[in-house]
């Protein structure tokens, strides 16, 4: 026993002298907390790009797990952290943080900035005509498609002007059950199945009534009988990446959305995948215009207890402005900030597919928000991503499912 | 309890009987054996596949090809001995302040009488029974009161103080006849020296169980320090591994090598104590 | 004790008790503090809150709304209009209540059972060290890294379903999609994963058992299975009412498993206390609500615990 203690003794007093941490501070580190910062290549050219024209100002990332930015970001504010500025991942987490008191107003220091290029999407970042953030990336949503496996069946490439209709009987005709090749992917997401309903710009996700979503849910089904699809059940189970499925090269299609392509071109780059793909606008339903798709916006915030504020201006004005968005787009991800400039960079990037079509499809018709602003937002998510794993895990028919969905959200606003 | 059935017919003088009994259990243990490891034979053997082979239909048992490289590349890609060394210093200096703490209060819970006895007991089990989550935030914003966020030593004092080792070693206490420290009172000698004398050596093998479960349960946490440590020089095996399953999410190979690599320091502490264990037991006079 | 002898021993030491009380709280003292200051203040402040409503930030936005959390939790005017049956069949609550109690009630007696036999067939064996390695192993490892390898061996085609099948058993879906199964899936790994922790506890019992006691059952002429009911059962009673009382508490505390198996779904059907209340706290921020969910929590399990030491108390009197 003592002989054990002492033991342990030594190996806590050497662990412990080892494990002080040494800790630089410097006057002129700009702490910035986002996800993944070291596998997203747009980061790192942001970085790069904000250090070169700022000489004396070093970013710091501070990496949090995608999965769990939410919470982990919730209890850093919560617990009164200093990091200069936060960057918002979903829209939702904005409207709580200003709420609490944790995101600095920005009218203090936007007086003289260009909002033009943003094309009015930074509203979502305002509440009550207050801006509280600067997008910096807004993703829509794209078909992605496997030249070789196209060529390989003799069929030709889709367009940007295809309906729902066009693409489920494509999906079934490149589907080759012997060669294992599957027509289309969907990934479990209710984004990827259903939201497509938003495209027309007039519906959206919080607006309590899901009738429209059948037509998808159908789509769907229909594909997955026909085995064009892998199922739901098998997809959860695995937890089967989109990105790795695809690269795979037996899946055909993919909906999915921008920010894939800068994945795809690492991936052709280091060797991951080696065959041809391309993109084109998401197919769009009867009576919508061609090009219409849905999107998501991601920003960066000031904290509230943040000791440089106007540096933390400095920069997410920065991010979110011409300069910034010309650094997102050189490595193929898709800046908030829309400019010929940018569009050139964008379709410009090594690796991005030299056809017409896929240099066509950066610029969507429409752009509807994934999720709008909306009140009880997260309340609503969260009901209908239930309602929607057991649809697609097949519990309960489409039908059902959106009856209970219609129900549900209605009880919310009793 | 098919086995106890099994020994009804069986008296002590039939060798014949007993003998085929001993195969029964045997045959049962290896059977459950197999049922306890197939998941970890199979983490093994996709640990050493390509990534498309994990997938692959039907399942292999043993790869085509022995893939050793993985694990150097996980070595490249994840700084695991920073996890490792993060890790131990927060198990260690946990089960050492638990153990002691623990056994020292559950003496006064099992063999002292005292005023409020019950109630702070009651209190003590009640916190058991409160979800961590349920007072996270309350017990963050103080911490970080105190200086305490994203150091190592948050860590240490979120879990050294738990109620569950005082619940378990006053188990163990009571179990201890009470004529025992009656009589040493007799003898003179004062409730500490009852504690170090006389219940601390007959403990042993409560101490070795206790050690063992505050040591895993450390070294397994992964919400703790992923709400408390954020820098990556101070992050645990645990948050590491999540953090690599997500940056890597189809890589199972890989996943499935790091995961067997987080395995090997804690199979290792618990394969040394578990001698210790035994050791304690024996030497306890427990058996009897 | 009985309260006789107890009361002897006061007596005895009626001098002597307050010496005896401050000597307790030093041995109290150490562990006492520590608990006090990082535990019991975050409990209590979270009692609280549950009578607030706050969505974060700062204290001033603290707002007292008595029981309106509960009030919402139990979804009182929906429940007064539509009766019980709504509160099972529609509410977070009352759909989480449903499925936590479901999973105790099943995983506490297999956990138990499954414990008890490892521990009986391993009491008798040499070569017991290997075996009780290999039973504990799942309990030392990684909840990360064993729910991703049991995900994936409960697939469609899994290895699992491709047992079940050789057994002539048509199942071919995959566990943790099911919206019947994906809670079985769950009892299953925890039954595998902790049975190996509650039978090393049976074994430190089994062992503490004085030889004397199963050797004068012999003589008087027992049985095994007599001496199984009649010696060694009653001796695992201080075990079998730790092992009880621990697990039903952890069983009510499930979330790793669930939070990376299913995630609370298909649907609702996996959804439990803990995850409600992690998702109304982080995901929805609403820290009174969340708290209220805790204290239900709270309450169930106090009361498990009290009933279980009511029975302790009683069976350790004869």
């Amino acid at each position: 026993m003592k002989k054990m203690l002492s033991v342990l003794l030594a190996a806590i007093m050497m662990i412990s002298l080892l494990a002080v941490p040494a800790l630089a501070e410097d006057a002129k580190v700009l702490t910035v907390v986002t996800w993944d910062a070291t596998t997203t290549p747009y980061l790192v050219a942001q970085k790069e790009a904000f250090e070169a024209s700022h000489p004396g100002v070093t970013i710091e990332y501070v990496d949090v797990a995608s999965q769990d930015y939410a919470v982990k970001t919730t209890t850093m504010l919560e617990g009164g952290d200093t990091s200069d500025v936060f960057m918002v991942k979903e829209i939702d987490n904005l409207i709580n943080w200003q709420a609490q008191g944790f995101a600095a107003p920005l009218k203090d220091f936007d007086k003289d900035y260009d909002y033009s290029g943003f094309k009015g999407t930074e509203v979502n970042y305002a509440v009550d005509g207050v801006q509280y953030a600067i997008p910096f990336r807004s993703d829509f949503w794209v078909l992605f498609y496997n030249k070789d496996l196209f060529d390989a069946a003799g069929v030709e490439y889709p367009t940007n002007d295809m309906t729902w209709d066009a693409y489920a009987e494509l999906a079934k005709k490149l589907t080759d059950k012997e060669k294992g090749v599957y027509g289309t992917h969907y990934h479990t997401w209710l984004s990827a199945v259903v939201n497509w309903a938003v495209c027309d710009g007039v519906n959206t996700l919080a607006d309590k009534n899901y009738d429209d979503l059948l037509y998808f849910y159908k789509l769907y089904q229909d594909l997955e009988d026909a085995g064009a699809c892998m199922s739901y059940a098998d997809l959860k189970a695995s937890g089967l990446h989109y990105s790795a499925a695809f690269a795979n090269g037996n899946i055909a299609m993919l909906p999915m959305g921008y920010w894939y392509v800068s994945t795809l071109i690492g991936y052709n780059k280091d060797g991951t995948c080696n065959f041809n793909w391309g993109i084109v606008a998401v197919p769009h339903a009867d009576g919508v215009a061609a090009g219409s798709s849905f999107g998501n916006l991601t920003g960066a915030m000031i904290n509230e207890k943040s000791e440089q504020k106007e540096l933390a201006w400095e920069y997410i004005s920065w991010l979110g402005g011409e300069e910034g968005a010309a650094a997102t787009a050189s490595v193929g991800a898709r800046p908030a900030w829309v400019s010929e400039n940018v569009a050139t960079v964008m379709s410009s990037v090594e690796g991005f597919p030299a056809d017409e079509n896929s240099k066509a499809a950066l610029l969507p018709s429409a752009v509807a928000m994934e999720w709008p602003v909306a009140e009880k937002v997260s309340d609503i998510k969260t009901i209908v991503n239930e309602e929607h794993s057991l649809i697609m895990a097949r519990e309960v028919t489409p039908e059902e499912g959106i009856e209970e969905m219609n129900e549900r959200v209605a009880e919310l606003f009793e | 309890m098919e086995t106890a059935l099994h020994s009804k017919e069986i008296r002590k003088d039939n060798p014949v009987l007993r003998k085929i009994l001993r195969v029964i259990i045997w045959i049962l243990l290896i059977a459950l054996a197999a049922f306890t490891l197939i998941p970890f034979v199979w983490m093994i053997s996709s640990s050493l596949k390509l990534d498309r082979e994990v997938f692959a239909f039907p399942m292999r048992w043993i790869p085509e090809t022995f893939h050793w490289e993985n694990y150097s590349l996980i070595w490249q890609r994840v700084p695991l001995l920073t996890y490792f060394k993060n890790t131990a210093f927060i198990a260690i200096v946990v089960t050492i302040l638990q153990t002691l703490t623990s056994s020292f209060a559950a003496y006064a819970f099992a063999k002292l009488n005292f005023r409020g006895r019950d109630a702070l007991f009651l209190c003590y089990i009640g916190t058991i029974a409160v979800p961590w989550q349920a007072y996270m935030l309350p017990q963050f914003i103080m911490m970080r009161s105190m200086g305490l966020y994203d150091t190592l030593w948050a860590m240490v004092v979120l879990q050294a103080f738990s109620a569950f080792g005082v619940f378990l070693m006053r188990q163990f206490y009571r179990s201890i006849p009470t004529e025992l420290c009656e009589a040493a009172r007799l003898d003179g000698l004062s409730e500490y020296g009852i504690w170090a004398r006389i219940m601390l050596p007959l403990s042993k093998a409560a101490i070795a169980t206790l050690v063992i479960f505050t040591f895993v349960n450390t070294w397994n946490d992964y919400m703790g320090p992923m709400i408390y440590l954020t820098r990556d020089v101070n992050k645990t095996v645990q948050v590491g591994l999540r953090r690599f399953i997500q940056e890597n999410s189809s890589d199972y190979h890989l996943i499935m090598a790091a995961s067997l690599c987080s395995l090997v320091p804690v199979s290792i502490v618990f394969l040394c104590l578990q001698r210790y264990f035994i050791e304690g037991i024996a030497t306890s006079g427990l058996k009897g | 004790m009985s309260q006789a002898e107890a009361r002897k021993v006061r007596y005895k030491m009626g001098k002597l008790e307050r010496k005896n009380t401050l000597i307790a709280y030093s041995f109290l003292a150490p562990n006492f503090i520590g608990f006090a200051v990082f535990t019991l203040v975050p409990v209590i402040c979270a009692i609280a809150l549950s009578l607030f409503e706050w969505n974060g930030g700062d204290i001033s936005k603290l707002k007292f709304v008595g029981l309106d959390n509960y009030a919402t939790i139990f979804a009182t005017k929906k429940v007064a209009e539509k009766g019980l049956g709504y509160f099972f069949d529609r509410a977070d609550l009352g759909i989480a209540l449903k499925n936590t109690v479901f999973y105790t009630i099943v995983t506490v007696p297999l956990t138990i059972a499954c414990a008890l036999i490892l521990a009986l067939l391993l009491n008798k064996i040499r070569g017991a060290v290997f075996f009780r390695t290999v039973f504990f192993f799942p309990y030392v490892s990684s909840m990360v890294a064993i729910c991703v390898c049991w995900s994936f061996m409960l697939m469609k085609d899994g290895p699992v379903n491709q047992m079940i099948m050789a057994l002539g058993i048509n199942f071919n879906r995959g566990w943790t999609a099911d919206s019947t199964m994906a809670i079985w899936s769950i009892i299953l790994v925890s039954v595998w994963r902790n049975m190996g922790y509650y039978m090393v506890l049976y074994l430190a019992a089994l062992q503490g058992i004085p030889r004397e006691l199963t050797e004068a059952a012999t003589v008087d002429g027992a049985n095994k299975w007599q001496q199984f009911l009649h010696v060694t059962l009653p001796q695992l009673k201080p075990t079998t009412f730790f092992v009880s009382v621990m697990m039903v508490i952890s069983c009510f505390k499930i979330y790793d498993v669930v939070a990376i198996m299913t995630d609370g779904g298909p649907g609702r059907s996996t959804k439990m206390l803990v995850t409600y209340i992690y998702d109304e706290a982080f995901v929805k921020v609403r820290y009174g609500q969340a708290s209220a969910i805790s204290m239900v929590l709270l309450v169930i399990v106090l009361l498990v615990t009290i009933i279980q030491f009511g029975s302790e108390k009683k069976f350790s009197n004869d």
